[in-house]
């Protein structure tokens, strides 16, 4: 036999898998005779199986940009003709594929766990979870879901990768992002099986694993939002967020993650909730697991369930393993997490972060019982029902509202006990703040419910936040007689976990905001636009000027130009069109979106590009403060970030969790 | 000329695009895809007739604005749908018989968990104003920490705990 | 103990709700339809030339009131229609003194040539009328193609088959009509 790469790429996952495979043994035998040798070899094991993970993903990126359709996946998946970038891509654009990148990652976080976590009692169980969970995944790659599979007759060309994925370079981020939060949510969860099963249940496995949990959370929210633009960019209705299984299966274990990072902070301060940040940690962890299931099974059904393989009881066998032993893990040591805990007062930031946790976890399973309801019913007595995005915003929103008022109070609630005087002075300013907001928002004609709610409630979290500053900032200006300015610039990089979590917040505002006005406000109709005619539309006038068509890498397209004026003056050429890649027949019209900060002009092509007729139908959006979602993101980005970068200075005496920060930050 | 060529090019590959997917020559107004965005297109996967581009969800997008401008009612009209596809067609589930399930669970969740936290929060209060008696195991613990023999490593490896109330 | 039962039930749960969605398969449209024992909608379609001398241009379903019917959507882009059209045919040959058999094209647009290769194919002897707006199909609540509509001799409907209809589903469904 020649050496093909198929047969490389199997040789190499295969022996992912087998070095996995000892490296799980040598790490349980290890951990349960206490046997340093047999850790140590675990551990450089570890780095094998990264390195062999590796050699199978260039084995299959070279198998793509070379067009080697002797490899199954990239006749299946990949085209001659498609563009560079796709053919890249085109490793997580099915199954097989984007469960190797999940296992590459995963191997990588293992490794990179293995080499700088220190010396630690919780350290070899935690390695052997993260192991048992990497068998896993690598078992998927060479045994259930193998890409390399080497077809006897290869054929000429493949189909390319499914237009709705390649029609956007988003799809070169978000499903890495996604991966990478939830491989980094994988961390906490293993530390604290760790935790359990060597019975130190205290704080030291959130701490130790303190960056990995929000680097992990912040992979997973940036995910999420980028697949939101993704759809907004792509699937031409002018929306981000439609409810779907698929997001939703995405959005749950962001919510319990959510809830995670803030009940953390209740057990690191006031050692309560261990038994509760354990629960939240699993369900994090279980939950991505049971998305993956969902999506790859074709058990709900969604737009977004790109190809299903033969994967899918594996992962519900996997799930059903995961839940079992964890939760029979937390249920054998109950004594131990169980809380003796004590409150001092329910008005309390602990109080608080107790009463959103809850808010989170009925949001979990509002998602959870909307996108199962009709499986279950089906279940019971063979209807067919239909709940869908109304449902999920009616009951939603309520809780959102709820979040967003949580979220100002919370962080300016101290530990233990609030003083009623100091806090009955922030509400007063905070509710000024929300009056002044929403009537401002009644001022300018705005009578939606919800719009006007949270435009309130950014004035209150405004005013949360601008006495959270001052309050930190005013003082130690006073006492070290420094410039505010300057005092600023440093409580900002001495106090990162504060600010960061304040810049953080601020862009969550940024994000309600965007998704309050552009939900609540948006213009959707579909228009004739003769060739040549001005068309007015709201503030603007639209001009078709003439159709075109191009043909780019792997793709046709043919489309309208569009321009747009703007008070007599021509402010944007918008080029809404068709694209239709390889011989596939499945046309995917690509929207033109004019972007402004106030809001978005958004046309999509909604009937035949025909040069011989006198003009087209366009779908024309105006949609508000859409961009403020995007922008809103990367402040949240940006403040996940500066939380993560460890202090100047010397470390505190704890931290263990510093070293396994600093070597991923 | 070369305009001439590169229209009737451009025929062409349409033709190739479109078929005959896009043959209607609609003008629709708002409300249309409101109305839409509560409906689920029948023939798409978990798409509604606002967002979908399939036949039938333009045809019925058209028929929505028809039936607005014979002055038809939102309830009028999903009621219309209804009427031919049954509940399934409404993405707001219905809340009457087995669809009022899933309306009433969220809400039960939220009353049990609140509930809940209420009746832990009251204990928890009510733990924290007594006075915690120390003695045995935890006396040990301290004195061992004070003596600068730390048995468990628990206690330096936090930080400093909150100064203990009077 | 009863923790771990606690956690045993619900993941059981769980995992025999999925193991039940996993053996189903991908959820299907087998929706029951909403006009069951209702009158089904009138239509008035045009008429394949085919049928012309029989029917007339139009095929207007009031004037064939009283007669127990069966009306099959189809559209010649779809697989399952090509497998289920002998039977139906068959049906026609066998039942059509005392039934009345339609085939409805939808979710198609102008798309004679297509239409017209079809039903040459199968030489369906029963009228079939182009839906070109697929405005009869809404009006039947029709989720795919193809389906069929088993009418009674009051037009009520009887029973709505979802998918391609082979010779056992016909007969039973068709005597009962006659029954």
């Amino acid at each position: 036999m020649d050496l093909s790469l198929g047969t490389l790429g199997s040789a190499a996952s295969a022996l992912a898998l087998g070095l996995a495979v000892y490296a799980l043994i040598a790490g349980i035998a290890g951990a349960v005779r206490r046997d340093a040798r047999l850790q140590t070899s675990a551990r450089l094991t570890a780095v094998a199986v990264f390195l062999a993970a590796t050699t199978a993903v260039i084995v299959m990126q070279a198998a793509l940009l070379t067009d080697d359709f002797s490899v199954k996946y990239v006749a299946e998946h990949s085209r001659i003709d498609s563009p560079i970038w796709v053919k890249v891509v085109t490793l997580w654009a099915a199954l097989e594929g984007s469960v190797l990148l999940w296992a590459w990652l995963l191997t990588g976080y293992t490794a990179v766990l293995a080499l700088t976590t220190p010396n630690h009692a919780l350290r070899p169980w935690a390695l052997v979870i993260m192991q048992g969970v990497q068998v896993f995944f690598l078992g998927v790659v060479a045994l259930v879901a193998n890409p390399f599979v080497v077809l006897a007759n290869p054929p000429f060309d493949g189909p390319g990768a499914n237009p709705l994925l390649q029609n956007h370079w988003m799809m070169a981020v978000h499903p890495v992002l996604m991966y990478l939060g939830f491989v980094g949510l994988t961390v906490p969860f293993a530390f604290a099986m760790a935790a359990l099963i060597t019975r130190r249940p205290g704080t030291e496995w959130m701490q130790l694993t303190r960056r990995w949990t929000l680097a992990g959370w912040g992979f997973l929210t940036a995910a999420i939002i980028a697949g939101g633009w993704w759809s907004y960019e792509v699937l031409g209705w002018g929306g981000y967020w439609a409810w779907d299984p698929v997001e939703n299966v995405s959005f749950m274990p962001w919510l319990t993650a959510t809830a995670f990072i803030h009940s953390v902070q209740v057990q690191e301060r006031r050692r309560m909730l261990k038994s509760w940040n354990v629960l939240l940690i699993v369900l994090t962890f279980a939950l991505t697991i049971l998305g993956t299931f969902l999506t790859r099974s074709g058990v709900v059904s969604s737009v977004h369930a790109f190809g299903d393989g033969p994967v899918g009881p594996v992962f519900l066998g996997f799930f059903v393993l995961v839940t079992l032993l964890s939760l029979g893990l937390v249920a054998w040591r109950w004594d131990q997490v169980r809380d003796r805990a004590e409150l001092d007062a329910a008005v309390s930031r602990e109080g608080a972060f107790l009463l959103v946790n809850v808010v989170f976890l009925a949001l979990t399973f509002m998602v959870l019982i909307g996108t199962l309801f009709p499986l279950i019913v089906e279940a019971v007595n063979g209807a067919r029902v239909t709940v869908g995005a109304p449902f999920f915003d009616v009951v939603s929103l309520p809780m959102w509202m709820l979040v967003l008022l949580l979220m100002g109070i919370g962080p300016l609630l101290p530990w233990r006990k609030a003083e009623t005087q100091s806090l009955a002075r922030n509400l007063a300013w905070m509710t000024g703040g929300l009056v002044l907001a929403a009537g401002g928002a009644l001022a300018f004609g705005l009578r939606e419910i919800y719009p006007v709610l949270t435009i309130g409630l950014a004035g209150w979290n405004l005013v949360s936040l601008g006495l959270l500053l001052v309050g930190a900032v005013v003082p130690r200006a006073r006492l070290t007689g420094r410039g505010l300015a300057t005092t600023t610039m440093r409580y900002a990089f001495e106090q990162r976990r504060k600010v960061g979590s304040m810049v953080v917040h601020f862009g969550v505002v940024v994000v309600a905001l965007g998704i309050a006005a552009s939900s609540g406000y948006r213009t959707d109709v579909q228009l004739r636009l003769p060739y040549g005619e001005p068309v007015a539309f709201g503030q603007y006038e639209l001009q078709a000027l003439a159709p075109f068509s191009e043909r780019g890498a792997g793709r046709v397209s043919v489309g309208v130009e569009v321009a747009v004026f703007q008070g007599g003056r021509q402010v944007d050429l918008l080029r809404p069109h068709i694209n239709a890649f390889g011989n596939s027949s499945m046309t995917v019209p690509t929207a033109a979106v004019r972007y402004t900060l106030g809001h978005d002009l958004y046309l999509s092509v909604a009937g035949a590009v025909d040069p011989t007729a006198d003009g087209v139908i366009m779908r024309v959006i105006q949609s508000p403060l859409v961009t403020w979602i995007w922008f809103g993101a990367v402040i949240l980005a940006l403040g996940t970030v500066w939380t993560l970068v460890p202090p100047r200075g010397p470390a505190p005496a704890v931290v263990p969790a510093g070293a396994t920060g600093r070597a991923r930050a | 000329m070369s305009r001439l060529v590169r229209s009737l090019r451009l025929a062409a590959v349409a033709g190739i695009l479109l078929g005959s997917a896009f043959a209607q020559d609609i003008v629709l107004d708002s409300r249309v895809f409101d109305i839409g965005n509560e409906l689920r297109c029948p023939t798409c996967v978990a798409e509604s007739v606002g967002e979908s581009n399939a036949a039938i969800a333009r045809e019925m997008r058209q028929i929505i604005q028809e039936q607005l401008d014979e002055g038809r009612t939102r309830a009028e009209i999903l009621g219309y749908f209804q009427e031919r596809y049954g509940d399934w067609i409404l993405l707001s589930p219905p809340r009457r018989g087995v669809l009022l399930i899933v309306w009433l669970l969220p809400v039960a969740a939220v009353l049990v968990a609140g509930g809940g936290l209420f009746v832990l929060v009251r204990r928890w209060r009510a733990a924290a104003d007594e006075v915690a008696p120390v003695a045995g195991e935890d006396l040990a613990r301290v004195r061992a920490a004070l003596a600068g023999d730390d048995p468990a490593g628990a206690i330096s490896a936090e930080p400093a705990p909150p100064a203990p109330r009077p | 103990m009863k923790r771990v039962a606690v956690v045993v039930a619900i993941v059981g749960g769980l995992a025999a709700l999925f193991l039940f969605g996993l053996l189903r398969g991908a959820p299907d449209r087998n929706v029951p339809s909403n006009l069951l024992n209702r009158p089904v909608p009138n239509f008035e379609l045009p008429v394949y030339e085919r049928y012309l001398a029989e029917f007339g241009p139009r095929l207007d379903l009031a004037d064939h009131a009283g007669r127990p019917m069966v009306i099959n959507f189809w559209a010649s882009w779809c697989g399952p229609c090509y497998a289920e059209a002998p039977h139906l045919e068959a049906a026609q040959r066998r039942y059509g003194d005392e039934v009345l058999f339609i085939g409805i094209q939808t979710q198609e647009r102008d798309a004679r040539a297509a239409g017209r290769a079809f039903i040459e194919r199968f030489d369906f002897t029963f009228p079939n009328v182009i839906d070109d707006d697929s405005r009869v199909s809404i009006a039947y609540g029709l989720f795919g193609v193809p389906e069929t509509f088993f009418v009674r001799a009051d037009g009520t409907l009887a029973y709505k088959h979802v998918g391609p209809v082979d010779a056992e589903v016909l007969t039973e469904r068709v005597e009962a009509l006659l029954r």
